[in-house]
């Protein structure tokens, strides 16, 4: 968690960081302890920087943004990854960019600034939606079990592959679920429905502290 | 609960979607000059059909699209998914048509994949650039 | 294999006769209002050369589908003085009909869980006691010691922040009140005629002179259309179009319990309301389902969130069960009030869009939409619920009161 206490060594940058509060930070404790280790593990990934993009697909604003992102996915599940930034598919002219916290313009990076140049006066969108949405990370063998519990989309390893990414609705609430590993998802809620996903996840998580009853 | 064939992301639950009521609904060319009969019918009046009903859905928590459907309303048996924009499917004289019920499609649980299976749903082509059409026209 | 006889039929309560080849009026629907119209046709004009016709059994749609409440705590002076006349029929109609249907003048209750549904709420109690309509703001307390079983805590989602009350509210039976009816109608010579579809209509120019059923052609001066749900499907076979939307509405009863709940409970915010019938079991109710719809079913998660919303409100009820869920059609207006009155037909009169409350005014419609027809021009009550409405932007609109829903 990025609870770092302030000292007088550090920059403005990581001042500004250690002031924030992430949109699950009350619940950083229950999530550790709800976390079973080897079976599912919940944890917030704070602050990762997000980039909302729209742009006509096929255009020549969007050829210009793939270009400063290294790429744009092209239907629905796909995810374009380069280096340590990925695009996520929202719509058909609608992109979600996610990177590391360090790539946000006000740490320095020049994520942002790349991508609004790359939109210059064009009909489009570079929106920062960094604070608009948090990210937990789900990992374990039970966290296909968990999801189910909540979410509609079939998550058979079959069908849902590693490494794509789908807009939809678990625990009743919109969020986006992005299959980063065998057995890992991150799921993106809006800062506002962070509390209550996060809760719901425990909740859901709670069973399997117990031995399988055979 | 319906299962929607949304045309970007594949079949998902109703609770995905909101419904915009009837399509092909054109905003009047000029307003001013109808009589209040003829605003009353643009601004109040609807279709209600027993059967198969044109009908706007946008696809809310999934890729935000809007798409027109034509739907039963009796058996709720969905019979096609279209373009805003683009006419009304005639089912009668596709039947290839009617093979997108999304209730017994064989890939009714799956997730939208990459490829959502157009052509069972009449769609020539993905829609890029969608919005009601009442607010366009 | 049981040798014993069953037991004596009781008395039918009305014949089941064969239609007629003609008749002065036919009513288009065997549910609460076409039977309540044909009750004030023959009672009130002395019209009982008239058919109720019912494409399926009597009072087996909407009328067998609703969570029968009564209340008259609408907004605009027009509606309260429909809805407050279908109250006062509601409290005399046990006697003259010789038939008690169980109404319960137990009260209902309005939540208010925001300060916009506070101020919407003040207001509405305003206009009512203005209308001679008994009506009450409560606080939460208030509340309490009248529901005890409601939770008024502030750390839920929508707290509640007080209620409207009307006290001469309340529930009936209606399949009972159904049958009040149809028994008064026949033993004044109406004919009930059940199994009887309407297929289309005869015409003679503009005017209607004939209905055609699947059991033959019926020849009559008059035609009302009392089929709810159905009223589009209807008035496109007589030619003209109704600005109503068919909607799936559905509702459900737990198992029975004991008195638990002594009054009437509606949420327009969370979208659920709730009485305790006589026999024990919880009836409630939800929004419509957003999309058009004939098949008498909706989706599964609009009970789903129903179910939240009670639980939430009465957390004594998260240990009962549902015993049975069911959808009914109703037909919703754009500004949630009826139409009463004329039709584009000439002798075609049409009583729908009473959406979700057409319960509580069954005995006003009947009364108004009688005098609708026997008159040929529309009574009081019903005038300013006309088609034409929505032509001269008069409308209604009580999505504030009705708006549980809507």
């Amino acid at each position: 968690m990025a609870e770092t206490a302030a000292s007088p060594t550090q920059s403005s940058a990581e001042q500004n960081l250690s002031a924030r509060v992430s949109p699950a930070r009350q619940l950083a404790e229950a999530f550790t302890a709800g976390s079973l280790a080897g079976t599912v593990e919940l944890s917030e990934l704070p602050f990762l920087t997000m980039v909302g993009l729209r742009a006509d697909a096929g255009s020549e604003t969007a050829q210009r943004l793939a270009a400063a992102t290294g790429g744009l996915p092209a239907a629905s599940g796909a995810v374009a990854t380069t280096g340590d930034t990925s695009v996520l598919w929202l719509g058909p002219s609608e992109f979600l960019v996610v990177a590391p916290t360090e790539a946000h313009e006000s740490l320095g990076g020049d994520l942002i600034p790349a991508l609004r140049e790359a939109l210059g006066n064009d009909a489009g969108q570079v929106v920062d939606l960094s604070a608009n949405r948090t990210t937990f990370e789900l990992v374990g063998p039970r966290v296909r079990a968990v999801l189910e519990k909540g979410c509609s989309l079939d998550l058979h390893p079959r069908v849902f592959k590693t490494g794509t990414a789908f807009s939809t609705e678990i625990a009743n609430i919109p969020a986006i679920l992005w299959k980063t590993g065998e057995d890992s998802f991150r799921i993106f809620p809006r800062a506002s429905f962070a509390e209550f996903l996060g809760r719901w996840l425990l909740d859901a998580m709670r069973e399997y502290a117990s031995p399988e009853v055979p | 609960m319906l299962l929607i064939p949304c045309p970007n992301c594949g079949p998902r639950d109703e609770t995905e979607f909101h419904y915009g009521g009837q399509a092909h609904v054109p905003y009047p060319e000029n307003p001013n000059e109808l009589t209040d009969t003829e605003w009353s019918r643009y601004l109040f009046y609807r279709e209600n059909p027993k059967g198969i009903f044109a009908e706007r859905w946008v696809h809310s928590t999934g890729c935000r699209q809007w798409f027109n459907m034509l739907r039963d309303t009796v058996s709720y048996d969905i019979q096609a998914v279209y373009p805003m924009g683009t006419r009304r499917p005639d089912l009668a004289a596709d039947p290839a048509v009617e093979a997108g019920t999304a209730s017994t499609a064989a890939d009714s649980t799956t997730t939208g994949t990459a490829a959502p299976s157009l052509s069972a749903t009449s769609l020539a082509a993905s829609p890029t650039r969608t919005a009601p059409e009442g607010a366009t026209k | 294999m049981s040798t014993q006889h069953l037991p004596e039929h009781p008395d039918f309560l009305w014949r089941n006769p064969e239609p007629k080849s003609s008749y002065d009026a036919v009513i288009v629907g065997g549910g609460g209002h076409g039977l309540a119209t044909a009750y004030f046709l023959a009672k009130n004009h002395g019209m009982t050369n008239i058919a109720v016709l019912e494409k399926g059994w009597l009072a087996g749609g909407n009328m067998a589908r609703n969570t029968t409440i009564i209340r008259s705590n609408y907004l605009w002076d027009e509606s309260a003085a429909i809805y407050e006349h279908a109250l006062k029929l509601w409290e005399i109609l046990p006697e003259e009909l010789e038939y008690d249907f169980l109404f319960s003048q137990r009260g209902v209750m309005n939540l208010a869980h925001t300060l916009g549904d506070v101020r919407e709420s003040i207001r509405r109690v305003g206009a009512n006691k203005l209308n001679g309509v008994d009506a009450e703001w409560l606080d939460p307390q208030q509340v309490k010691e009248l529901c005890p079983i409601l939770n008024i805590r502030d750390n839920i989602r929508y707290p509640v922040m007080g209620a409207t009350y009307q006290p001469r509210a309340g529930i009936a039976k209606h399949d009972h009140v159904a049958w009040a009816f149809a028994r008064k109608c026949d033993e004044m010579g109406v004919d009930i005629i059940q199994n009887c579809e309407v297929t289309g209509f005869l015409k003679d120019g503009d005017r209607v002179v004939g209905v055609k059923t699947n059991r033959g052609t019926i020849n009559t001066e008059k035609v009302g259309l009392c089929a709810a749900g159905h009223s589009s499907v209807l008035a496109e076979m007589a030619g003209f179009q109704l600005p109503i939307q068919s909607h799936p509405l559905q509702a459900l009863v737990s198992e029975l319990h004991e008195p638990v709940h002594p009054t009437v409970v509606m949420s327009n915010h969370v979208h659920v309301y709730v009485s305790q019938a006589h026999k024990g079991e919880l009836v409630m109710g939800a929004g419509v389902d957003s999309y058009n719809g004939y098949g008498q079913r909706g989706s599964f998660h609009v009970i789903e969130q129903q179910m939240a919303a009670a639980v939430e409100l009465f957390p004594i009820f998260a240990r009962a069960h549902v015993l049975r869920t069911w959808g009914g059609i109703v037909d919703t207006t754009l500004d949630a009030s009826p139409i009463v009155g004329l039709t584009p037909v000439e002798n075609m009169f049409v009583n729908c869009g009473w959406g979700t409350g057409g319960f509580k005014g069954t005995p006003a419609a009947g009364m108004t939409f009688a005098h609708t027809i026997a008159t040929g021009t529309p009574h009081r009550l019903n005038k300013p619920f006309s088609l034409e409405r929505f032509e001269t932007g008069a409308l209604i609109d009580e999505h504030g009161a009705a708006a549980v829903a809507h």
